[in-house]
């Protein structure tokens, strides 16, 4: 069975919906302390209010995206706050339907802003020698099956997925040496905020989903075991959780 | 830059708790690997223009011997 102690510190982003709420509870759950980030108060407050262990849960609001050249040295911040860091999920994230046609530059930079840019440099941060435990740390992204699949309208969000998953591969290559574990989920279409207002969408996909549409527990149950040391002989990985038919 | 941010800056670039002096030996730090050799070579670069290579660092053995090919 997956556990931790409340010594072991994971900074969560998104914490406060979706896939970083559900991974957040669920770290908290196993016993981990977890820095929970995102820009809602009201609803990190809400998120810690069902917590199990709401003592080890704390919350930071915070734009990712607002000054992202200074990430690393917020992540500085934060451990002389709580101490170093035994991993990170990054769980922040949006999505973008546009097809070429309707793109331009701001919609592509926004949406690189927080799937890529603020993930590297958040990672850049927590792998930093002076912020982590060092070996047995463990860093996880969320990217997606859309850096795999080929629809319309998806070009910029596949874009910014396929460059975070691609990069932390190289990322697991420089950290490996120190016992620093990088690894990626990239997860199918997931009940989440994110996805409201695209039953549509799930309509028409229904067949490439056997097991049903995933909720956010499928993903965060696997973040918790790449996080854990159960996954200690696992890094440089990206595990595909689409419900066994979309890839 | 100060010898003084010039310290600092390699502080981050190596990622050390350490205090660096000039007079600090690359091989005593921990931190002192190929990824810090690379990561020295991008500082230097985007920092000061100087392109250097992994020939180079046969002969660079302390702080100050960075500092000299910086130019500072």
């Amino acid at each position: 069975m997956i556990s931790f102690t409340s010594e072991q510190r994971f900074i969560v982003t998104g914490a406060s919906s979706g896939l970083g709420e559900a991974a957040a509870l669920l770290l908290n759950e196993l016993g981990a302390s977890v820095i929970g980030i995102a820009r809602n108060q009201e609803r990190l407050e809400a998120m810690k209010a069902t917590a199990k262990y709401p003592e080890n849960v704390f919350l930071e609001q915070k734009d990712l995206t607002e000054n992202i050249k200074g990430l690393p040295a917020y992540v500085k911040a934060l451990k002389e706050k709580y101490g170093k860091f035994q991993g990170l999920a990054y769980c922040a994230g949006i999505s973008q339907i546009q097809p070429l046609q309707f793109l331009d530059y701001n919609d592509l930079k926004k949406i690189f802003d927080i799937n890529y840019f603020a993930p590297v440099l958040m990672i850049k941060g927590v792998a930093d020698k002076r912020c982590n435990i060092g070996a047995g740390t463990s860093i996880v992204a969320i990217a997606s099956i859309a850096a795999f699949a080929r629809d319309k309208g998806h070009l910029s969000y596949a874009g910014s997925k396929a460059a975070l998953s691609a990069s932390l591969k190289c990322i697991s290559k420089e950290v490996i040496g120190r016992g620093i574990r990088v690894n990626c989920v990239s997860p199918s279409n997931i009940k989440t905020p994110m996805n409201t207002g695209m039953e549509d969408y799930e309509e028409s996909q229904k067949n490439l989903y056997p097991l049903g549409f995933g909720e956010t527990k499928d993903v965060a149950n696997m973040i918790a075991f790449l996080l854990s040391d159960k996954a200690k002989f696992i890094s440089g990985q990206n595990y595909v959780i689409d419900s066994g038919g979309v890839l | 830059m100060t010898n003084e941010e010039f310290l600092t800056e390699m502080q981050d670039v190596l990622q050390t708790e350490e205090d660096l002096s000039m007079d600090t030996v690359l091989d005593g730090l921990d931190e002192w690997d190929s990824l810090s050799v690379m990561a020295t070579m991008a500082f230097l670069e985007k920092s000061f223009g100087v392109k250097t290579t992994m020939k180079d660092y046969k002969d660079i053995k302390t702080i100050g011997d960075i500092a000299k090919k910086a130019g500072l």
